[in-house]
C-alpha cells in the first residue's frame, strides 16, 4: 500500500495548498484527471475547473485553477497555476485553453 | 550672543527633518517585510516552473518554437530596464540607470542597435533628460507588481523576438539579496539560453505532448522571471529606501548634538559675559 500524496498548489504569488491528501482529482486540458497514491510519473496540462484534493482523514479541499501544468512524481503532486482560488476566475487565461486540434498537429 | 537664536531656530529645523525621516524609515520597513514576504511566496512557483522547463527542453526544439529561436547574429537588441516611481532611496535608481548605460555602451560598441523600455519613473525622468527614445515607459506598476503587469511589460517584447525584430531582451533590475544590498543586474530572457542537456521527459507520461506543454509553458516562463524581477525590484527598493532613511536618521541625530553643543556654548557665553558686565559695572560704581 502507497503513502499517502504529497500536494502542492502553486500559483505565481503564493503557495496555495502544501499537505497530504489520498486523492487528487485535477481538471486536466482534456477533461478531469483522477491521480491515487502509486501513479506513474506524469506531465499534464491543465485545463480550467475545479480541482479537489481529498485529506487523508477524510474531507476534502476544492479549489477553482486555470491554465498551468501538473506534475506528477513519486507520490509527490505538483499543479502549477496561472489561477487558483475559491471563485472561478473572471476571465480565462490564455493558458487554461487548449484546442484539441493543436494538440494533435 | 546673537547666534544663540540662529542656533535654535536650526536645531528646530533638523528635529523636524529627522521626525520626517524617521517615520520614513518605519513605513519602509513595513513595507519591506510585506514585499520580502511577496519575494518568498513567489519563489516556489519560479522553481518548480524552471524544472519543468528545463526537463522538458531539448536543443533540437528550436528549431520548431520561434520563441527558441537562437539569432545567428545580434542585431537589434531591447532593455527592460525597472526603476522605482519614486526617489529618497538612495543609490537605488542611480545604480539601475548606471547598470542599463553600460549594458547599453557594451551592445553598441558590439555594433548593435538598442531600443529602451522602462518601467518607473525614475528611469524614464533620467533617459528623457539625456534625450534618449523609449519604446515603452510605464509608470503604473504599483508596490505590489501582479502578473497581469509583468505579462504586459514582456508580452510585446516577446511578440517581438518572435517575429525576428529584435534578437535579444536584457532584462535590468535590482536583486533583493537582503536590506543591505540590493546590487543591480543584468538578466538575459531571449533567447533562452539551454541549460538541461539531458532530457528527462521519456519517463513521463506527458500530456498533450511535450512539445505542447513547453509551448505553454516556456511563455509563462518568460513572464515569470519578469514577475519574480519586479517581485524583487519592489522589494529591494524599499530596503534601500529603508537603509538611506535610516542613515538619514542617524547623521541628523550627530547633527542635532553637535548643534546643541554649540548652543549650549552660545547660551553658557553670554551669562558669563553677562556677569562679568553686573561685576564689571558695579566694581566702577564703587
Amino acid at each position: 500500500m502507497a503513502g499517502p500524496l504529497n500536494v502542492s498548489v502553486v500559483s505565481p504569488s503564493k503557495v496555495v495548498f502544501d499537505g497530504q491528501a489520498s486523492a487528487v482529482v485535477a481538471p486536466a486540458w482534456d477533461g478531469q484527471v483522477g491521480i491515487l497514491p502509486g501513479h506513474a510519473p506524469m506531465l499534464a496540462l491543465v485545463g480550467s475547473g475545479v480541482l479537489s484534493i481529498d485529506r487523508p482523514g477524510g474531507g476534502s479541499d476544492t479549489f477553482h485553477v486555470a491554465g498551468g501544468v501538473l506534475k506528477v512524481e513519486r507520490d509527490q503532486v505538483t499543479l502549477l497555476t496561472e489561477y487558483a482560488g475559491d471563485e472561478p476566475p473572471a476571465e480565462l487565461p490564455a493558458a487554461a485553453i487548449v484546442h484539441v486540434e493543436d494538440a494533435e498537429a | 550672543m546673537a547666534g544663540g537664536r540662529d542656533v535654535k531656530r536650526r536645531i528646530k529645523s533638523v528635529e523636524n527633518t529627522r521626525q520626517i525621516t524617521r517615520t520614513m524609515e518605519l513605513v519602509a520597513t513595513s513595507k519591506m517585510k510585506r514585499a520580502t514576504d511577496r519575494v518568498h511566496a513567489a519563489r516556489p512557483y519560479a522553481d518548480a516552473l524552471h524544472e519543468i522547463v528545463s526537463g522538458l527542453y531539448s536543443p533540437g526544439l528550436a528549431d520548431r518554437y520561434p520563441i527558441l529561436r537562437r539569432p545567428e547574429e545580434t542585431k537589434r537588441a531591447a532593455i527592460l530596464l525597472l526603476t522605482a516611481n519614486r526617489g529618497l532611496c538612495g543609490g537605488f535608481n542611480t545604480n539601475l540607470i548606471k547598470q542599463a548605460r553600460t549594458l547599453m555602451a557594451d551592445l553598441r560598441g558590439r555594433g548593435i542597435e538598442t531600443e529602451l523600455h522602462i518601467a518607473g519613473k525614475k528611469g524614464i525622468a533620467y533617459f528623457r533628460f539625456r534625450g534618449e527614445p523609449m519604446l515603452m515607459k510605464r509608470t503604473d506598476i504599483s508596490d505590489h507588481p501582479t502578473v497581469d503587469d509583468a505579462e504586459s511589460l514582456i508580452g510585446p517584447l516577446r511578440d517581438r523576438f518572435e517575429r525576428g525584430e529584435v534578437d535579444a531582451v536584457y532584462l535590468v533590475s535590482s536583486k533583493f539579496k537582503s536590506a543591505m544590498s540590493t546590487p543591480p543586474q543584468t538578466r538575459e530572457l531571449l533567447p533562452i539560453r539551454a541549460e538541461g542537456e539531458a532530457s528527462s521527459a521519456d519517463v513521463y507520461i506527458l500530456s498533450p505532448s511535450g512539445d505542447m506543454i513547453l509551448d505553454r509553458m516556456l511563455p509563462a516562463y518568460i513572464r515569470n522571471a519578469v514577475f519574480t524581477a519586479l517581485v524583487e525590484n519592489a522589494a529591494a527598493e524599499q530596503g534601500a529606501r529603508r537603509t538611506a532613511m535610516k542613515s538619514a536618521t542617524d547623521n541628523a541625530g550627530d547633527v542635532l548634538e553637535h548643534l546643541t553643543r554649540t548652543y549650549n556654548r552660545a547660551r553658557q557665553a553670554q551669562i558669563t559675559q553677562e556677569i562679568a558686565e553686573i561685576v564689571g559695572g558695579s566694581a566702577a560704581l564703587e
